[in-house]
């Protein structure tokens, strides 16, 4: 029961540090525009370019055109495939993209898994659609485990024997890849000693459904790999969103919410709503330019003449 | 062979921690290859007094040494609650998320570094590497910032705080043009540039340090006199009167270049330095809108005739001050639009930044100069004749107004409609090079600060014109078009700086300039080069 505990544990550490970011990123301030052309979100033809709306005469009278579809054809392959680090530093992408392909296959075997869990808990038939789940869950995890190791090992080295990636690398990047590593390590060893078929990672997915009670729920630790494995895995679940690496689903807002985000601030519309609640802060910047005392707010400072000239 | 400086390294106790030696700057090919011995001249001790330059010789802003430790300790006090103040919502909701995505989220993969101008052309100095001062700051922020830091800096990437850190990060802040071609290839999205502007403002608005050229002499002289040239609006009119004489004599009519009329469409405001230093651009843009029948106007308000917003660069208060102040002039005189004249940070400031600052009726829709200069050329109103304009013609993107704004193409169907011998520049439009005086470097030359941006920053925009003149004879004179203020008076220095008008015959100018210049009906051409009209 004890492994199961840590993979309840870490598994709420993971949902509340995932929600602490998000609810952060969705409730902070809206800021001012900072937005990078090419903007995915205009129509094609001005993406080719990097073109935006501001090309055209009187655009504030003209109903805007974005294309969300653009986003998502932009971003599918931005995070599965990694394709600007592929157009801007194909060496790396050589072993960053098995790393993060690695990891993500493991999410997507762990998803396989439970839906494979689910549906034996729901008394479902193990027919056809189960089996190909199953078989399909034994190709993502060995994709997986090997694009994870050859990574991990790459980028570990990569780290160590590139100067300029050297000399910027704190100890927590060192503890990063080598927790990634270890993890993937001991998985594949687990996999190709005692699970090679997933059978055994499946029943501890369906043992985490059903609080260790279904049968056969997989009883860990029947193997040190095996064990070892759910130890790290879970650990590295908690992980990941502590650290930098939560850069893997946060590319979100760094896109939409900031590289991506040209909306204009029109008439009536939420984010002169936002703007205006954002202009009554009252800052209490120290220069003699600003200097207020926290007594005015970001309304009255910009309507107001710096104290130099008084 | 010198050893590569890390992060940690902007604490050492040294009397200057970066020295570009002779021979180190990127190689420029003949007839230019006798400047690549030539580094920034070293500064001269009874020159800088007590002035910090301990960072690479060079100085931006001119930061005095603390004179007892007890001014050190004040010092780092200050800066430290600076800091603090950018993370919070009151102080800092301009760019806290922002801040926050780019300080947390770089995977030091160094993909930015090879987009960098300045780290590529100084001979990639490890201090000139994008994420070098990103990763400064983001160590401090982790130890001196976040709780338990000083626990985990062992971790996170150990950093000492004192006040050389602190004045050489200040002047580091002020050797990145703001460009963002980092931004825009880093895989994860962080911007380094956001973080270097972040720095700045945080001296700016905390400590009340700037370089003189931006805050005493730009935006206060701004708002005070009505320009950061010092330009009063009196004089501003006495100027514009001159230039509608000389206007007179080149289109052989009456050229009434309007000011102050309460609900003209338009207020146009150029960069004042455009009345100053290239009077014709303010004479070529009243020609063209007289001639396309606009109803438009200037305004001699104080500030109404610089539009310029030299907040953006280093302070959020400043900027805010300035774009009210234009928007306010604007709602005054009942105009439908601003056109934001040939600048290229006024285009950023005024229409990008600004939309989420002005509300309600101060919100007044702001347009490009070039996309109205599109529409008359497009229009089939006005005759031109392409074939004045029979000579090699290059365009410059301003960063602000491609990379940050999205108009790329305005200004391409002009040229491509009146320039026949119009080529790019390798790369161009969003993926193009900055001219090396972004940010204010261009405005920016106390001590060795110009020479600095001449052969460092401006290098690769150099390289860039010659490459794409390399086909035609020395003796050809060439017009680099370049419709911002700033990348112009920045060009104007590089061909000063490497005699290229003499060894290239290169020339520049403004867009406006090369359309009017194809104008028919006009007695004489608005470009010449040198003293030679470029039409008979
Ligand atoms: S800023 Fe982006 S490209 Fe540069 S090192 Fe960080 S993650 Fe890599
Ligand atoms: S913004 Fe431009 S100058 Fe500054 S670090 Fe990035 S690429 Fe270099």
């Amino acid at each position: 029961m004890g492994y199961y505990i840590l993979t309840y544990l870490c598994l709420a550490v993971f949902i509340t540090a995932v929600g602490r970011l998000m609810y952060r990123h969705l409730t902070i301030p809206v800021h001012l525009r900072w937005e990078i052309y090419p903007v995915q979100g205009e129509p094609a033809d001005k993406v080719s370019y990097g073109g935006s709306y501001m090309e055209e005469m009187n655009w504030w009278e003209k109903k805007r055109k974005s294309s969300r579809v653009n986003e998502i054809f932009y971003m599918a392959p931005e995070i599965l495939l990694m394709r600007g680090l592929w157009k801007e530093n194909k060496r790396l992408w050589q072993m960053s993209f098995p790393l993060h392909l690695g990891l993500y296959l493991m999410l997507a075997t762990f998803l396989l898994l439970s839906i494979s869990s689910v549906s034996t808990l729901c008394g479902f038939a193990e027919d056809g659609g189960i089996m190909i789940v199953n078989g399909l869950s034994v190709a993502t995890g060995w994709i997986g485990l090997i694009a994870g190791v050859i990574g991990s090992t790459g980028m570990l080295y990569k780290r160590l024997a590139d100067r300029e990636l050297r000399d910027y690398s704190t100890f927590a990047d060192y503890f990063n890849i080598v927790f990634i590593l270890i993890f993937f390590l001991c998985a594949f060893v687990a996999a190709s000693t005692v699970d090679p078929l997933f059978n055994a990672s499946r029943d501890y997915v369906l043992g985490l459904f059903s609080a260790g009670r279904a049968v056969p729920a997989y009883v860990p630790g029947r193997s040190l790999p095996g064990a070892l494995t759910i130890i790290l895995a879970s650990l590295l679940t908690a992980y990941i969103p502590l650290t930098h690496l939560s850069h893997m689903f946060m590319k979100f807002f760094l896109y939409h919410r900031v590289k991506w985000d040209d909306t204009p601030n029109r008439p009536g519309s939420p984010i002169e709503t936002a703007v205006k609640k954002n202009l009554e802060y009252r800052p209490t910047w120290k220069a003699r330019h600003v200097d207020t005392d926290g007594k005015l707010s970001w309304r009255e400072i910009a309507s107001s003449a710096p104290k130099e000239m008084k | 062979m010198k050893k590569p400086l890390k992060p940690s390294d902007i604490s050492k106790k040294s009397d200057c921690l970066c020295r570009i030696e002779e021979g180190e700057l990127a190689p420029l090919p003949p007839p230019y290859e006798d400047f690549n011995q030539n580094i920034p001249t070293p500064l001269k001790a009874e020159k800088t007094g007590n002035i910090e330059t301990s960072l690479d010789n060079t100085v931006a802003i001119g930061i005095p040494r603390p004179a007892s430790k007890e001014e050190e300790e004040a010092l780092i006090k200050q800066f430290l609650s600076g800091l603090q103040k950018l993370f919070e919502k009151e102080n800092n909701w301009t760019f806290l998320q922002p801040l926050l995505l780019s300080l947390e989220h770089c995977a030091r993969c160094q993909t930015c570094s090879e987009a960098c101008p300045v780290f590529e052309m100084s001979g990639r100095q490890e201090i000139y590497r994008p994420i070098f001062r990103s990763e400064v700051l983001r160590r401090i922020y982790k130890k001196y910032i976040k709780p338990g830091g000083k626990l985990t800096a062992k971790f996170t990437g150990d950093i000492d705080l004192n006040w050389e850190a602190i004045a050489r990060l200040a002047e580091l802040s002020y050797r990145c043009t703001l460009c963002r071609r980092c931004a825009s290839v880093c895989p994860i999205g962080v911007d380094n540039g956001l973080i270097a502007r972040e720095i700045r403002k945080l001296f700016s608005q905390e400590m009340g340090i700037a370089p003189k050229e931006l805050h005493d002499m730009g935006t206060i002289q701004h708002l005070k006199t009505g320009s950061s040239t010092g330009m009063t609006a009196a004089a501003a009119k006495d100027s514009v009167e001159f230039i509608q004489e000389e206007m007179k004599e080149i289109t052989g009519y009456e050229v009434e270049i309007p000011w102050d009329v309460e609900g003209a469409d338009i207020l146009l405001i150029h960069n004042a330095g455009e009345i100053l230093s290239w009077p014709e651009n303010v004479g070529a843009f009243a020609i063209i809108f007289q001639a396309a029948g606009l109803s438009w106007t200037l305004s001699s308000e104080t500030a109404g005739y610089d539009v310029v917003n030299y907040g953006i660069w280093y302070d959020d208060v400043q900027l805010s001050r300035v774009a009210v102040r234009h928007a306010d002039i604007a709602r005054r005189l009942k105009v439908k639009k601003i056109v934001i004249g040939e600048c290229g940070h006024a285009h950023k400031a005024l229409t990008v930044i600004a939309d989420r600052l002005l509300t309600g009726d101060l919100n007044i829709p702001r347009e490009s100069a070039m996309v109205t200069l599109e529409n008359i050329v497009m229009s089939g109103k006005l005759k031109f004749d392409p074939q004045k304009n029979d000579f090699p013609v290059t365009l410059h993107d301003p960063c602000n107004v491609v990379r940050s704004m999205g108009i790329v193409e305005p200004q391409r169907r002009i040229l491509k409609k009146l320039a026949p011998r119009f080529r790019e520049m390798t790369p161009h439009g969003v993926d193009n090079y900055c001219c090396g005086g972004g940010s204010g470097f261009a405005i920016m030359s106390r001590y060795n600060f110009a020479e600095w941006r001449n052969l460092v920053s401006s290098r690769k925009k150099f390289l860039q014109i010659l490459k794409a003149f390399e086909n035609e004879s020395p003796e050809t004179p060439k017009y680099v078009c370049a419709p911002c203020s700033n990348c112009k008076g920045t060009i104007r220095d590089i061909i000063h700086y490497y005699r290229a008008e003499e060894r290239s015959r290169l020339y520049y100018g403004g867009l406006v300039e090369l359309t009017v210049n194809a104008l028919a009906g006009m007695k004489k051409p608005i470009i010449n080069f040198g003293d030679k009209p470029s039409w008979e």
